[in-house]
């Protein structure tokens, strides 16, 4: 009996075989990768596809029961809600205003450490303060700066400057983006901050001394150096951006409707709430993502 | 003699036509001016909620709610009375939410790590045929964010009935850490020089012994890097923690200081304490993350 076993395990075992040293690299590597594939996989893959399965269901409010087969109502439903079409617009303006905001801001304040200064260490730890900071700690900070009745920016902007119309000014697009710039610029100037701190100065003395100036310094060096970068940077803000959830709900809530925060009220927040028709908001967000990102990398990035 | 009188006067004339140079290249005084005046301007912006959320901490409620705001309070109105509120009393069980944080976060970040370690050294040492799946798939995680995946995820979870408990939350957290391991960790290993492990090798060590002795306690400050990396993910996590936990016992920080500021009314004070409770561990992790910021803060952050 146990001889047996002893022989069917050296059978099967792929350690007791004849192997060259490169084998057992090759399938010490596959070993020590399983696992995390495993589990991303199931928290990636597995989902992906169960999302896909969800959206075509009704799901139950009870666990116990198993969702049910509807097809392509909630699409239909879904191409047909208006809130849909206006989640989708508002996702659009946010994603790209704050996606040029905050590079262009994260551009800018590189530029102003392309060279050493004193206190230039300190200065970009406190660059880097809104990035790092909690969300929800920043989220509720700024609410607080912009609460109508005692928040300091309304009484600034109407008491002391006298413009401030009355409404609650958080509330709106406008500065849902601010917020997100704000937030995220960081982000960019850390990234381009790299680059720009690589480019030889003499490229610039060159330039001066031929009589450039600072506009065609900026054109002609900066930008062409920076491209890759920049292109870099904005690719990855779009995405974020456009899966933003938690920065505009913490911010906001639900009065500037996104489309990360119409699928989480579906599928969460509404009485009863509509998890099938989340899941199917969800699908298209990852179709008309990879859309774009395809499209972008493809004329943007000569990839 | 000549011939060094002429080096030495060759050396004269380079020296000073640097120096004019130097002069001619140099800002003038109201670029260096407008220099510092931007910078000050972004410091502030960066700063001021900040100092806005510290102040509104610190203070007691008549001088937050005057009719006028102001921006700097006087020695008298500081109180520690909101701090007292957060770990003081028996309304708000916020040393709770403190300390679940800090659990689930302890909690996941090392078990997602534990199997990030020896994934990210897989794809960055061994060499098998498919591994570059794995370095690159790590980028696809930039694609999928929370909120796209929300509904599947919290339907298995249902399923598995890990919903309102805390090891529901932990396999969450630790399943999504791992991505963010295997990618810093792999970038690290990538650098480590593979001649200390050849060495290793030859002296008769197994490959498993390799990694155990060799690199990971050469890596120790990256692994504690990346770890940091990870409890803040799971430090700062609102939208899995939001549909997850219900329990008020079991809330993190950020679902309970959102809830603080529902339950009540005019806890300004009391918000921005917590806010400053929560914000402060992370800024003494950032101060050691120093030398790893690019690579860490370019991994984006969970929503």
């Amino acid at each position: 009996m146990l001889t047996s076993i002893q022989q069917w395990i050296t059978r099967w075992s792929i350690f007791d075989r004849e192997y060259t040293i490169k084998q057992k690299e090759m399938l010490l590597g596959y070993a020590l990768i399983l696992p995390s594939v495993l589990l991303v996989a199931a928290s990636l893959v597995y989902p992906v596809a169960y999302n896909i399965y969800l959206s075509f269901t009704e799901v139950p409010l009870d666990p116990r029961e198993s969702p049910e087969w509807v097809g392509l109502a909630n699409y239909e439903a879904l191409l047909n809600d208006p809130e849909f079409w206006e989640a989708v617009q508002n996702t659009l303006v946010f994603t790209f205003f704050s996606d040029v905001g905050a590079t262009a801001l994260g551009l800018g304040v590189a530029l102003l450490f392309r060279k050493n200064f004193r206190g230039d260490g300190i200065m970009r730890g406190l660059v880097l303060l809104p990035y790092i900071a909690p969300l929800i700690a920043i989220a509720f900070t700024w609410r607080w700066l912009l609460q109508p009745t005692y928040g300091l920016v309304p009484h600034i902007l109407q008491d002391v400057l006298g413009v401030y119309s009355g409404t609650n000014i958080r509330q709106t697009m406008g500065m849902v983006i601010l917020f997100d710039t704000w937030r995220y610029f960081p982000f960019a100037f850390l990234l381009i901050l790299a680059r720009v701190r690589s480019i030889p100065t003499e490229l610039y003395e060159a330039a001066k001394i031929d009589g450039a100036g600072r506009f065609a310094q900026f054109k002609d060096i900066t930008l062409p150096e920076l491209k890759f970068v920049l292109a870099a940077v904005f690719l990855l803000r779009w995405i974020w951006n456009f899966n933003v959830f938690t920065d505009v709900w913490l911010f906001v809530g639900n009065n500037v409707p996104i489309l990360g925060t119409f699928v989480y009220v579906k599928g969460f927040n509404t009485i009863p709430p509509n998890q099938g028709f989340a899941a199917a908001v969800a699908n298209l967000m990852v179709i008309g993502l990879f859309v774009m990102v395809i499209g972008y990398v493809r004329y943007f990035m000569d990839w | 003699m000549l011939e060094n009188i002429i080096t030495m006067a060759t050396q004269a004339v380079n020296d000073l036509s640097h120096r004019l140079r130097r002069r001619s290249i140099e800002a003038p005084l109201w670029e260096r001016l407008a220099f510092y005046l931007t910078l000050a301007v972004v410091g502030f912006v960066s700063v001021f909620p900040f100092y806005w959320m510290g102040v509104t901490s610190l203070v007691d409620e008549t001088w937050l709610y005057q009719t006028t705001p102001q921006a700097i309070p006087a020695l008298a109105d500081l109180s520690l009375e909101n701090y007292w509120t957060l770990f003081g009393s028996e309304t708000v069980p916020f040393v709770q939410y403190f300390l679940n944080s800090l659990f689930i976060g302890t909690v996941s970040a090392a078990l997602g790590l534990s199997f990030a370690i020896f994934g990210a050294y897989s794809f960055a040492r061994l060499e098998y045929p498919g591994r570059w799946i794995f370095s690159r798939g790590v980028l696809v995680n930039y694609m999928f964010a929370g909120i796209l995946l929300v509904i599947p995820i919290f339907q298995i979870l249902v399923t598995l009935d890990l919903v309102n408990n805390r090891l529901g939350i932990i396999v969450t957290h630790f399943i999504f850490v791992i991505p963010l391991g295997l990618y810093l960790l792999g970038n690290y290993f990538r650098s480590v020089p593979r001649e200390i492990e050849e060495a290793g090798l030859m002296d008769g060590y197994s490959r498993l012994e390799v990694i155990a002795r060799i690199t990971i306690p050469m890596s120790k400050p990256a692994i504690v890097a990346t770890y940091m990396y990870a409890f803040l993910l799971s430090w700062n996590e609102y939208l899995y923690a939001s549909v997850i936990l219900r329990d008020q016992g079991l809330y993190t920080l950020p679902i309970g200081i959102e809830q603080l500021q529902y339950a009540f009314q005019n806890v300004w004070g009391d918000v921005m304490a917590a806010s400053v409770v929560t914000t402060i561990p992370v800024l003494f992790i950032f101060l050691y993350l120093q030398r790893y910021l690019v690579e860490g803060l370019s991994f984006g952050n969970m929503d």
